[in-house]
Formats: structure tokens, sequence, C-alpha cells
């Protein structure tokens, strides 16, 4: 498949050449101590009491020398371990939100450690989904276990790669024992660390932040997988031109991945974004505007320049329901991402620009998910693809219907939705007429129904229940 | 776009009023320097300083602000109306006598401790200034101590906390706890996108809002005598 270009090489190579430009003048304000210890021993020009590092074009360059053009997710079980890039786009849930849409009433509420259990199922079930990452907050979390009441049910319930951030280093590193207990030990977990870090180090423009950033150098230490997304908002905190906004965040994504680099050459990467441009009206946060895909579709192109895999926040919807809105909003943005081929598309399952999950909503993103690796799968061009000799054989007025080739053929070569109704009008009428919504509802239902076979084994919930005391339960529980 | 009002005068408008008129156009057309400059002319003038102040700096703030509610001018163009505001009232601040109130109160803002994001701060302690409070924005990362400390030193009325991290969110029922500790005559608001209406009623705060314009009718409606 060839990739949607938007620029020339000049272009991408300008912007890349203003990156370096941006990271060597005007610099970055690094906020983390042990950041500016390793930017000073690596080349940079650091003022320790204004806590402003500037990047000369060389050190920057020579941290490009060891960019690595791959990223692997692990996961508990092997079957569901995806490496970037790949022939299909990686699909992650959308992260971190502090609501839920209760599954009963429809009405928006904290969510729990029990909600990410369910979500956790529903995720290991919908094939659409490559990578889980936890979708919600959990309210209920015990005191002292924040990051725990998120990441156990999450464990417990999917064995697909799980991702997410912890608040602090205290948290990450109880996750980390975490995972160890789960894999046996230490050196079996960082063999095959299945849980994936995420950050946001860098708060535009241009600043590390101290948490964040603390978290990123520690796994990177470790070799334990991590990546960053940079999270520019024109109008904001970039210019207000989709220009101005790509060449800040290149040059924030350089000044991280510079950043990894020097702490150990080889670290593997994602160029992950979400770019925005703000509503300038009211100054609203628009993940789900047309523009956010078109950054994407930018910051892959220059990804694809540094050799690096690429993707984002991608998808996201400022809808509060699963309305027409949010249908083009994730549609379109997704879309025009994955022409321009982006790798990594985090987008599934949030409403309200990532205030509130909705199971609904995850359903239908699946849904979104298979048609667009229907799309990067693409037409496998060969010469026995072309048919002739059917098309010879059938000849002008006969049916195709029932052919060898069309037996073979039918359940591979089309996506055959669950949500989407292809049904004449009368029939959908006889049924109540659902609309993609209540379809959705009624498919995660019927998955959240049947018992959890990925579930952890008694053993090893014991194992875990034993080790970390007054943990959440942690168990699906469904019920509409 | 620049929006120029057409300063049209009726007949019973004076000279005086004309003048004050056109700093009010100024400010609409966010013209820093022509406001500062007419606001010097008719200081020179021996205008009434009160009469420059709420009909030309704030009246036009009030015009700004309907223009705002009603679409038709964009945040920036409220954030520069408001700057223009600012700078002629910079010229009559020696002017105004004691007690002679240039503001609809004091608000002390800030992110909470350890959290850095600020875009949503920022948009309220714009519009805040554009609707006549004096604003004293403490930037991020703000703890307690410093809250408080800035508040008792301003005389404020309000404490605005705002927090985009769930993590941070127990710092603002820290800062609301001891300013009922300290017994202090202070109100407390807060915001932020994770911040509910539930939360801030659970934590104690006087005053939650979901957006930008609603913090300022919050604000509007805590300080009214």
């Amino acid at each position: 498949m060839e990739f949607t270009k938007l620029f020339t090489q000049t272009q991408v190579e300008r912007v890349h050449e203003a990156s370096l430009g941006i990271l060597e003048n005007v610099g970055m304000l690094v906020r983390n101590e042990k950041a500016l210890i390793i930017f000073a021993k690596n080349g940079c020009q650091v003022d320790m009491e204004t806590k402003m590092v500037k990047f000369p074009r060389e050190v920057v360059e020579k941290a490009r020398q060891t960019f690595v053009p791959t990223y692997t997710f692990t996961a508990q079980d092997p079957k569901f371990d995806v490496t970037m890039p790949g022939n299909r786009p990686i699909v992650v849930t959308g992260s971190s939100a502090p609501n839920v849409i209760d599954p009963k009433t429809g009405e928006e509420r904290r969510a729990t450690s029990q909600d990410i259990a369910n979500i956790a199922y529903l995720i290991n079930e919908l094939p659409g989904f490559d990578v889980f990452s936890i979708s919600t907050l959990a309210d209920d979390a015990p005191e002292g276990q924040f990051s725990m009441s998120r990441f156990y049910p999450a464990l417990k319930n999917c064995k697909k790669p799980v991702r997410s951030n912890t608040p602090n280093m205290e948290d990450l590193k109880i996750v980390l024992e975490l995972g160890a207990l789960i894999a046996g030990s230490e050196e079996a977990y960082r063999k095959r660390p299945f849980i994936n870090h995420h950050y946001c180090p860098v708060v535009s423009p241009l600043t590390f932040d101290v948490e964040s950033t603390e978290a990123v150098i520690y796994l990177t230490e470790q070799g334990l997988p991590v990546y960053g997304t940079i999270v520019p908002n024109a109008g904001m905190t970039s210019p207000l031109s989709l220009m101005g906004t790509l060449t800040l965040g290149n040059a924030e994504f350089l000044g991280l991945a510079t950043l990894m680099q020097m702490i150990r050459p080889g670290a593997p990467l994602i160029y992950a974004v979400l770019s925005t441009v703000a509503d300038m009206r009211t100054g609203a946060y628009a993940p789900g505007a047309i523009e956010t895909g078109m950054m994407q579709m930018a910051h892959t192109e220059m990804a694809r320049f540094y050799n690096v895999p690429s993707g984002g926040y991608i998808g996201l919807t400022n809808a509060h329901s699963n309305d027409a809105q949010s249908g083009y909003e994730t549609g379109m943005n997704t879309t025009g991402a994955l022409l321009a081929g982006a790798d990594l598309f985090n987008m599934g399952g949030l409403l309200g620009s990532l205030m509130a999950f909705d199971f609904g909503k995850a359903v239908i993103d699946n849904e979104i998910a298979l048609m667009l690796k229907r799309m990067k799968k693409g037409y496998e061009y060969s010469e026995e693809n072309l048919c002739l000799d059917l098309i010879a054989k059938i000849g002008p007025g006969g049916s195709y219907m029932d052919t060898d080739h069309t037996m073979k053929n039918m359940r591979s070569i089309a996506v055959l939705p669950k949500i989407a109704t292809r049904e004449m009008r009368r029939r959908w009428e006889d049924q109540g007429k659902p609309d993609a919504y209540s379809r959705a509802m009624k498919e995660a239902n019927k998955i959240l129904s049947k018992p959890n076979k990925s579930r952890f084994t008694e053993e090893l919930d014991a194992k875990v229940r034993g080790h970390f005391s007054g943990l959440v339960a942690g168990d699906v529980d469904w019920s509409l | 776009m620049l929006v120029v009002i057409d300063g049209q005068m009726t007949e019973r408008k004076g000279r005086e009023k004309m003048s004050v008129q056109d700093i009010y156009d100024a400010v609409v057309a966010f013209d820093i320097e022509k406001v500062v400059a007419l606001v010097k002319v008719e200081v020179e003038k021996g205008t009434n300083v009160s009469d420059i102040l709420s009909d030309g700096l704030i009246g036009a703030m009030d015009e700004v602000g309907q223009r705002y509610t009603e679409g038709e001018f964009f945040v920036p163009e409220m954030l520069m109306a408001a700057k223009a505001m600012k700078a002629g009232l910079e010229v009559l601040k020696p002017l105004l006598s004691q007690g002679e109130s240039t503001k609809k109160g004091t608000i002390i803002i800030g992110t909470v401790k350890g959290d850095l994001h600020d875009i949503g701060k920022n948009l309220v302690s714009m519009m805040m200034e554009g609707a006549g409070f004096e604003v004293i924005d403490l930037g991020v990362d703000v703890d307690t101590e410093k809250f408080l400390a800035t508040a008792k030193e301003r005389n404020a009325d309000i404490i605005c906390m705002s927090a985009l991290l769930t993590t941070t969110m127990p710092f603002m029922e820290v800062t609301v706890k001891a300013i009922r500790e300290q017994g202090l005559n202070l109100k407390t608001m807060v915001g932020g996108a994770p911040v509910s209406e539930d939360f801030a009623t659970k934590i104690g705060a006087d005053g939650w809002s979901p957006d930008a314009p609603g913090a300022v009718e919050t604000a509007r409606r805590l300080t009214a005598k």
C-alpha cells in the first residue's frame, strides 16, 4: 500500500531542520533534575538555575542514529504479542477517563475497578483491539492503591498487552512488582514485559515535567517498554497554524526521543501524538476535530522520515453519546491516519474528549478497527487475484454466486459487520428500529454475560491476593 | 478581524461623553496604545475619572462579554480587549480615590500541587480579568501554603483551583480544609476536566463550573454583596 504524502521531500527535510533549530535556539524547559543531568552529560547546554536546555543539532542527530524502526507490545499470552510496523494497524483503547457511562442507566458516573474488570474482559474478546490501555480510573481505589486498583483488574481479565501510566514512582514500582508476580519472577517478567508504560512527559510548549519524565527515565534505564505521546494544542500551547504545530510537536518528539536514546541507545520509540487545534470560539479542546486527523497524517509522514513507528490518540470524539458525530469524528480521523500510514491508533471506547468510557462506543470502535484493518490489508495484488480465467469462464450474463472461488473467499474478502445494519427497512422496523448503539450494547451484553476464560487461574489469583493485601475484587460482574 | 464600533452619538451626549466613547470604542477594537493615549488625554482635560472608568473601560468590557456570549468574539479577542482595558486602568489607578472600586473582587488562581496543565486555568484567569476581577495568577503547581499566604496578603475574595489530573484533585480538598480550619473569610472555586459538581460539593468548595464562562458567572455570584 502506498501511503498518502502531504509534503515533498524538501518540505519534510525543512520541518526537520526547523525542529532542530527550535531545540538549538529556543531550547526546552526541563523540570526534572535527572533529565537535566542526562542532557548535560550528553552534550546539551544546560542551565541548572533556569532549567533551560539547548540541544546542539549534532546531539539530536547523534540520537537519531540509534532510532530503531520497530516497537513490540508484549502480552501475557504470546499469541497477542504484536510488533509495529506490521500489516495491520495496532488498535488500542483510549485511556484513563475518570468516568464511565453506566451501562444500565446511561448516565455518566465515576468509573470503578469493577468497570475496569468488565472493560478488560470486553477488550480481550473484541478482535479489533490489539492492546488494552486501561480505559478508566478507579474511583473506589483504597488508600494507596490508585494504580493497583487499575492494573490488577486489567491484567486479571485481559491477556492482550496492557498499557497505562502511573502517577508517581512508588505506584510504578508496585505495578512492576505485580508484573513480576504474575510472570513468576522478575527475570521472567523482564523477558516478556507485558505491561506497556505510557506517559506524556512533555507539556507543550517545550517543557519536560517532573513525575512522568522520571518514570520514562527509569523505564528506559531498565529496558522496559515505554513511550510518550506529544500533545500540542494549536492556539493554546502551540502556534495556530498546522505547520507551526507540526514543527513544534516534531521538535518536542525529537527532544523526548533524544533523552531516551541518551539513556539507552536503541531504546524502541513510537512517534506518538495527540496534536489538536483548539476551538478558538470558546477555547474548547477538540480532539474529535478533522484537524486532529490532519495533524496525525503529517506527524506520521515525519515519523516515516525518521523510520520509527507512528500513531497516537487518533479517532477520539467530542460527542457525548454514540450519535452521528461520534461516528464521523472517529471514522474520518482514523481513515486519514491510516491512509497516511499510521501504525498505532489509540481510539477505542471513549466519549466526550477522553472524559468517559462507553461500552457501546467500544463495540462500535471495534467494528471501525476491523474496517481499518481491512483497508490496511488492501488489494493483495497478484495475477491470480485478477481472476481472468474465472471471468472468461462465467462470461457475459452469468453469475459468480455459486463458484468455488466465491465459496473460498466469501468469509474473508469483506468485513462482516455485527453492528452495521444491512437489512431492508421493514425487517429493521420489526425489530423495534434498533440504532447502532443499541445493537452495540446487545453485543457487549452477549460477550460479558459469558464467563471469562482468560481470567487469572485461581492459583495465580490467590498468589497475587496473598502478596498484596486489601486489593479490590477485580472480577467481571455484569448485568444490564 | 477587527470590529470597530461606529460611535454614533446622540445630541444629549456632550464632547466629554464623546471622548469617553472613543475610549470605549478603542477597547472594543483591542487598540492598547490608543486606549492609553485617549485615557491620558481625558485625564489632562479633567474629565471625571470614574466616568472614564465606568463608561469607558468597564462599559466596553461588558460589551465585549456580550459579543463573546453571542459568538461574535472569539477568546483571543476577549483577551486582547482585556489587555487594552487593563492598560487604560493602569493610567487611572494613581488618580482613583481611596475606596473607589475598580474591581468586582480579587481572585487568586492556580493549578494545584503536582499539576502543570494550565490551559483551562489561563482561560479562566483571562476571562475573570475581562469581567473586571483583579486576578492574581500563581501559575502552576501551587501548594496550599502559597494559596493561603497570597490570599491573606492580597485580601482576596476567592481562591480558584484547577486540576487536569485526577491524581492532583485531592489537593483541592486540602486547601479548602485549611481555609475552614483557619476560619478565613474566603470563597473557594474548583474546576478542570475531571472535577465534577459532586466532587466540588463533597470537598466543600463554594463554587464549581464545567467551563470558563461559567466560572465567571460563579465568581460573580459568590462576590455579589
